[in-house]
Parts: C-alpha cells; structure tokens; sequence
C-alpha cells in the first residue's frame, strides 16, 4: 500500500507540472494583462511609465522565458508577486485557503450528516411514503442551481427571519481568540454551509438508498434473515457495512466538486476565499494568482482521487492496483 | 485512473470558466482618480446640480441627509461597501490601486492640504500652502497638533517620504505623473542618478518648499499632499525596508496608521474593517465612538439597508426601483464624475514619436459622419428605460461637476435622427445600391466595426439600441468579432489600436483636474481615438499655461476647447450618471456634497 501511495505521488509530479504548463500558456492567451486598464484613472501616467512597470514585473519576456521563472520560484515554494494585491501570492493565499477550507469541510461534513441517514431510510424503508418525500427531495437538490437555493436560504434565513448574518466569516466587534469569535464564525458559515450541503447530498443518498434496495434481497442478507436475526440488526451488521463503504471511496471526488461549488458560495454571502480571488483575478489579469489557484485546485483533484483510490482498494480487494 | 482525474480536473476547469464572462461592467473604466480628497465646509442641503437644464433628468436627490438632530454620544455606524468580491487591502495612498481601498483610507488618512468644491487645494486643511510670484515654489506648513495615530507629530520628512517612494526607481504604482515629475529634480531621482530631490526643500519639522520645473494651474488641483508616516513603516532610503516589503507590510495592510478622525483597530482581510475614533484628530473630536465598514454584495445590499444592517451604502443603478421605496433610508445623489462615450477611431499612435497621428483617410475621418451618428443616439431613452432615468445624455466633455468650467452652453447633440440624415445626405453618403443602408462618399461598401464592453446587465441593450439607432438612419454598424469583449480584451484592443475597431464604447473617471489634455492631447496615449488638431493642441496648452492661473482666462480657454470638442466630436459624449447613495434615516451630518469630504469626523447617528 506504502509503495502504491508513493507511486502515485511520483505520478503526481508530472501531472502538476502539465498541468502548470497547460494553464500558463492558457492565462498567458488571454488579451490583455495586469497592467492593461490599471492607468485608465490617470491620464497623467506616460506610456513609457506603463511599459516601465510591465518591464519590471517581466510582463514583456516571451511566455517560455516568463513560465521558466515561475517555475524556477514555485519549487523553492515562492509563487510569485501578485500585482493586484501588491503582496506575494503564497501570503494572499494562506488568508483564503483557511476560508475556502473551512466552508468545505463543514459541507462535506453536514452533507454526508443529513445524506448518509436519508440514504438509509430511504433504502430502507423503498417505496413507502417516506421513501417517496426522500427521493423528492433528492431530484429538487439535483435539479436546483447553487445559486438560485443560495440566494433564496439568504433572503429566507438570513433577512426575513435574520436568524443568521447576510454575509462576511466573522463579526469584526468580537475581540480575536476567544471562544465567542469561535461561535461567530461558526453562526456565519451555517448558512453558506448549508446552502451547499443541502444541495450537495445528491450522489450519496442515491447511490446509498439504491446499494441498500439491492443488497436487500442478496442472499447473505436472506440467509441472516432466516437465521432469526432481528430485522435492526441485518442493517446494521450486513446491509450497511456493505453499503456505506463505497460512500467513503468517494469522499475524494467529493472534494474536487467542493471547489467549484464554495466559488457560488463565496460570491453570494461575500466569504472571502479562493473562488472569489479567482474570479477577480481572472479578470484583472492577475496571471500569477491565477495559476497559483488552479494549480492548488489541480492539486486538490489529484490528491482527491488518490485517496479514493486509496480507500477503495484498501475496503475492496478486488481492486489492487500494481 | 489517470484518465479519470483529468476528466475531472477538465470538468471542475470548465466549472470555474464560466465566471471569466461575467465581472465586468463598463463601470469599472471609471477609474479610480482620487475622489476621496479633502473639501472645504458648507453649501449643506444643496440640491443636486442637474447638469445643463432641460436635458438634464428630472430627478432631483438632496446631497445630504435630512435628519438634523444631534448625533448621539458614542453611535456606531456601518458603513456598506458594495462589491461583488473583497477589498485589496494595500492601505497607503502611495501604493493602492482599488476603490474599495480608497474608501478605507478615507477614513483614517487624509491629505494635508484640502480642497475645495472645484478640487482647487485651500488653506483649511492639515497644512497651508503658499504660492510664490512665479507659480513655481509652494511653500507647505504643518499646522500645530496634528499627530499621526500612534502619537508622533506629522512631520514635513513625512510628506517628503511620499515623493520619495512615488519617484524610486522601483515604484511600480501608477502615481509617478506628471504632477510628481514637474518637481524639480525627480526626473534625476527618479532615473536613481541621485538620492536627493533638489526641488523638495525642508525647512523645519513643519516647514517646506516645493520648487517645479513648470509653473501650470494643475498645481492646485493636483498637488500630492499624501504624507507617509516614516517611523511607522519603515525607511527604504536608510535600507530598512524596500518598496517591493513596504508594499506587502504589515504596517500598511494590518495595522496601518494615518492623521484622519479615525484609527483603524482590526482588519478581517477582504471582507471588514473596524475602526474606533481619534480622539486627538486634529480638526476636533469626532461624533462617532466606533464604525464598522463591510463589504456586502450588490446583490443583497438594497436588503441589508432595509433590514438596518448598514446605515450608509452607495446604490448601484440598476436597483434603484428596488430601493425607491424603501422607507427607513433617504436617497442622495450627485453627478458622477464620469461620462460614458462613443470614440471614433481616427488615427494611430506612434510609439516611435510617442504622439498620436491622424490619418486622414481613416474610415471614421468625415466630421459629418461623426456628427451624424452622434444625432441618432437616443441617449434621453437609454437612460430612462435602461438606467431609470440616473442617467442622462451628456453635452460636453467637461462635466457639469467641475462648475466653473462646464460649457453650460454647449447643448450636445440631442437625437434628432432626421438631422442626422440630412447630415450624411448633404456629405455625400447615400444608399446607391438600395439595400437600406449607405454606401461612404466614394461609393463603397461602409460597415462601421463597434467595440463594446461586456459585463452588467445593460451592456448588451445599450450596444443594440445604438445600433439599431444608426441603422435607423442607414449606417450598418456590426459589433467587432459579433459579441462584445470583456474589459482587458477591449482596452488591449483599443489601446493597441486594433485594426477591427472603428468606433467604440467607453467610459472616463475625470479626476480632479479639469485639464483634458491626458485624454485629448497630441502626446496623451489615452487619446485612444488618435484624433489631432493645431486647434486643440493650442486650447490645451493655454489651460495648464501660467496665464490660466486667472480662472476667467482658463474658463474661457475650456468653453473654446468644448466648443471645438462639439464641432470635431472625437468623441461622442453619451450619458452623464448620477450616483446613488442611500443613508438610514438615523444618520445625521451626512453629504456628498464636493467639498464637504472632511466633515466626515462629524457624521453621526441619531437614536
């Protein structure tokens, strides 16, 4: 297993290193660059003073040149200098990447919380009323946009119940490190939270309820039942054992799709994190912040699907990879 | 397995560039010139000034609250900022480049020389100025007691400091101008020949002189009186720091200090600022104990205001019919400092002479054909229906802010599509093919390329009506590559001079100075339509010239220069816009008035 894992870091290494070269040219495509627009408010400003500061920040060098330089720093772990910002990236990034991390894991977290008991009482109990509100209420998750329920749980919790705050990770009035800045952060991300878990608990409450339907009527489940043992007792020892643990291989994959979705997320109750400094860096051609991000994103799917490869030929034998 | 994870990360790619469409309106090529500078006192309760009379939309906001009781004892106030993501946070006045930020800094810095309604520096600020006979040395004074946050005295090294960093040869803001280099001596400094600038002189902790090279009127407009507290963040001409530290430092994103009637206490970064009161601001103690500025989208901020959760927030256009009705807020608006415009691409820039050249045989060179395409806009509709009436057709290129210099007389080109007609008839350009639409003087085949932003809900109508507006009187207008360009592309485009652009759509912040010469001059590589004239050059150069210290003489100058702006229409200027702020009824002491910027220790709440 050890050396399975190793291997796949190994593998790893090449596929960040396209993937940097892939995005670079692709940023380095896009018309226009950091300084482009940056003077419109300044008529004062000569073009040589411009094409000065696009010397400087080596706008100007052939992408090659440029992508060899990037390169060079990002293993010595230094991403470069975002113009924009007027910081180096890797400290931009370490305010938001807590951010971003944080409202994912508690989707993660609340999806699988309210998915994983659906799934089995769905499963469970098929083809009864409560069966029928589940799998209702699992096609509206799957047919709602993100942005759409987002805004509504907003306006419905937030300003006509304000039960929670509208927006931003924390109220700045609470003194830092106490335990009530701890429950302020934690009351301000319930809402983005939920919006996204709620929405997110598709995949597993389908694949739960129909893994359960099916292992129902397997033999060892009919052998346990006429062995006598009680009705609770063949979920919990045969039926769900067999059924959560491919829920868990997917727990990889399930982070790569986090990402995308904290980006409607973060824009819609003003949480400042990586989607958010994507989109605005996006558009003011901030190529060094760019990259970095879609590199840590990168990096976030391969590692994702490495551990689910990992649990699942760790629970499944059948699966071994040489 | 590989495969797999590819698919994804091609999938999740795909996810993320969708937004790469949608963030930009034409609003952000107003730019960022300081607007945030200090003002003089009074003219309260002011109505909005409604641009040049009938043309003007008739709606009439009041430019301060209504609301005179007395503010409270130790009120909070939150202060919205309405952005789609979070604020930079590079807060220092000699490296910051967003608005948001400019927002914050107005709060806890200020400049040591105020400026009036017309942007013209006065005595009322921080420091007093004094100019001498020639127009060339400004003799600068500190006044007495005003302290940096931490307790040090402003001093004269300070202000000082900031030249030192604008002109380092390192500084890579956008703030080294025109304005600094006519110091004397930057220019060498800036080249890092020498340490010294041989035009800053200091007298004493309080006193000095500033000597340019230029005697010009621009000086009372654009002077930099920004100081940088030295002690507190570090010197880079003793080595202690470097510019390319101080710009990412502590000491300016975490815990900068600054003289204004406000310290900042504690930063969430991108997202809000806490602030608490100087109680030693200079000008007296300020009316509020604490203030809480956030960002809150655009979205969801007609819904805040309402609920209470901000008491001060500016109102983008296109919720003004949500907002209109509200009853806990009071509505105040002032004439931007803004226009919109259509250019017509009449020439390029020629980097080697580093000046614009027309070229006479460029598609867009018949002044008729420009005339005529401004008369067909249908600005007064565009405005009412696209922006519910906050914008109106514009009349000249100097905006009925600057009060003194706007050519009340220059009526702009209303829509009069019929003159319009009668225009390119009587130039020679008529449909001889009969398929509906013109052929150019020659006989040709004449399709007009236009180049638009993307972004906002209304860029796309707006770019369709113009055009359905010129072909109504026969011009075939097509959009540049059939779609619209998002703000890099489309300024990339314009500014490179794109051979696929005839005219286009954009968008100028006018600052604070009047002077349309980094716009429209031979030599301003902002003149992105290339337009020239021996006329304009000479208006140009006699508004900044020594004579235009007298303001009737620069008046005068500046009604020519409109006049001949109406006459050669480089440019077509569209709309001008209104912006909107909506404040909760409890405010008190609060305007937007120009010229009332550093009140700002006095606004309040009421209970």
């Amino acid at each position: 297993m050890v050396k399975f894992i190793l291997r796949r870091m190994l593998v790893m290494i090449p596929q960040l290193f396209l993937l940097s070269l892939i995005i670079f040219v692709l940023a380095k495509q896009m018309p226009g660059d950091a300084v482009t627009g940056a003077f419109m408010g300044n008529p004062n400003v000569t073009p040589e003073q411009v094409e000065k500061i696009r010397e400087q920040y080596g706008l100007n060098d052939p992408w090659y040149v440029q992508y060899g330089a990037w390169v060079g720093k990002a293993v010595k772990g230094d991403l470069g200098q975002s113009y924009t910002h007027k910081q180096p990236v890797t400290s931009l990034l370490a305010g938001r990447v807590a951010n971003t991390i944080t409202l994912s894991l508690f989707v993660l977290i609340v999806s699988y919380a309210v998915a994983i008991p659906l799934g089995i009482i769905a499963g469970r109990w098929s083809d009864t009323w409560v069966d029928k509100l589940i799998v209702t209420y699992n096609y509206f998750s799957f047919a709602t946009p993100l942005f759409v329920f987002a805004l509504l749980m907003l306006f419905v919790f937030g300003f006509i119940l304000g039960w929670f705050p509208t927006g931003g990770s924390v109220d700045i009035r609470i003194e830092s490190g106490t335990f009530a800045q701890f429950m302020s952060k934690l009351h301000h991300l319930v809402l983005p939270g939920l919006s996204g878990a709620l929405l997110a608990t598709f995949g597993t409450i389908q694949y739960l309820r129909n893994d359960i339907i099916d292992t129902k009527l397997k033999d060892f489940v009919k052998t346990a039942r006429s062995k006598g043992v009680p009705e609770g007792k063949v979920y919990t020892r045969h039926i769900l054992r067999n059924s959560l643990l491919p829920i868990a291989a997917f727990l990889g994959y399930e982070i790569t799709g986090l990402i995308g979705g904290s980006i409607f997320l973060e824009t819609i109750f003003s949480y400042p994190g990586l989607g958010q400094l994507f989109i605005q860096s996006i558009t003011g051609r901030d190529f060094t912040v760019v990259t970095a991000i879609v590199m840590i994103s990168g990096a976030a799917v391969i590692v994702g699907t490495m551990l689910s490869d990992v649990i699942l030929s760790a629970i499944d034998p059948r699966i071994r990879i040489e | 397995m590989k495969k797999r994870s590819f698919m994804l990360l091609a999938s999740l790619m795909l996810v993320l560039s969708v937004f790469l469409a949608a963030c930009n309106g034409d609003d952000s090529a107003d730019g960022g010139k300081d607007k945030d500078k200090g003002k003089d006192k009074g003219k309260d309760n002011e109505k909005t000034e409604q641009g040049s009379g009938e043309n003007a939309a008739d709606i009439d906001f009041p430019l301060s609250v209504s609301n005179d009781a007395e503010a409270m004892e130790d009120g909070e106030m939150t202060v919205a900022m309405v952005a789609g993501e979070p604020f930079e946070g590079t807060l220092n006045r000699n490296f910051y480049s967003g608005t948001y930020d400019a927002e914050i800094l107005s709060f806890f810095d200020e400049g040591l020389l105020d400026t009036d309604g017309d942007y013209l520096i006065t005595n009322e600020g921080a420091a007093t100025y004094e100019l001498s006979e020639d127009n060339k040395t400004l003799t600068l004074k500190i006044k007495d007691g005003v302290k940096w946050h931490d307790g040090e005295p402003v001093k004269t090294s300070d202000l000082l400091y900031s030249y030192q960093l604008l002109g380092h040869p390192d500084y890579a803001g956008n703030r080294y101008d025109f304005m600094i280099e006519n110091v004397v001596g930057m220019p060498e400094y800036h080249e890092g020949k020498t340490k010294e600038i041989s035009g800053i002189e200091i007298i004493d902790d309080q006193e000095m002189k500033f000597t340019f090279t230029e005697a010009t009127p621009s000086i009372l407009s654009g002077f930099w009186s920004y100081a940088t507290p030295r002690h507190h963040v570090g010197d880079i001409m003793t080595g202690e720091t470097t510019i390319k530290d101080l710009e990412s430092s502590d000491k300016i994103r975490v815990n900068p200090i600054g003289f204004g009637p406000y310290k900042i206490d504690k930063i969430v970064p991108g997202e809000s600022v806490l602030y608490s009161r100087n109680d030693d601001y200079w000008r007296g103690k300020p009316a509020l104990k604490s203030i809480v500025q956030k960002v809150v989208s655009p979205a969801t901020i007609v819904e805040s205001i309402k609920k209470g959760d901000v008491d001060i927030a500016t109102i983008p256009a296109d919720q003004y019919e949500t907002v209109k009705d509200v009853d806990n807020i009071e509505l105040l608006a002032q004439v931007d400092y803004a226009y919109t415009y259509i250019g017509f691409k009449q020439g390029k820039w020629d980097a080697a002479k580093k000046e614009n050249v027309t070229d006479p045989d460029a598609k867009m060179a018949s002044k008729e054909l420009r005339q005529a395409m401004w008369y067909a806009m249908d600005n007064a509709t565009i405005g009412e229906k696209l922006y519910h009436g906050l914008r109106f057709p514009a009349t000249s290129l100097i905006i009925p802010v600057f009060e003194s210099f706007h050519d009340k007389s220059v009526e702009g080109r209303m829509f009069d599509p019929e003159k319009a007609k009668q225009l390119l008839d009587d130039a020679g350009f008529e449909d001889k093919d009969g398929d509906g639409f013109r052929e150019d003087q020659n006989g040709e085949k004449l399709v007009i390329n236009f180049a638009s932003m993307s972004g906002g809900e209304t860029a796309e109508p707006i770019a369709k009506a113009y055009m359905q507006n010129w072909a109504d009187i026969g011009l075939k207008v097509e959009l540049v590559d059939g779609r619209l360009h998002d703000f890099n592309a489309f300024y990339d485009m314009v500014e490179n001079d794109d051979p696929k652009i005839d005219i286009y759509q954009g968008a100028w912040g006018t600052g604070s100075d009047p002077d349309p010469s980094g716009l429209y001059g031979r030599t301003a590589s902002f003149n992105y339509t290339r337009y020239t004239s021996e006329k304009n050059d000479e208006l140009l150069k006699a508004g900044t010239s020594e004579k235009a210290f007298d303001l009737e003489y620069r008046k005068d100058i500046y009604n020519q220069w409109q006049e001949l702006m109406y006459e050669d229409v480089p440019v077509a200027p569209t709309v001008y816009r209104y912006a909107l702020e909506a404040a909760n009824k409890r405010v008190v002491n609060y305007s937007i008035e120009p010229g009332t910027e550093s009140d700002r220790y006095k606004w309040g709440v009421a209970e």
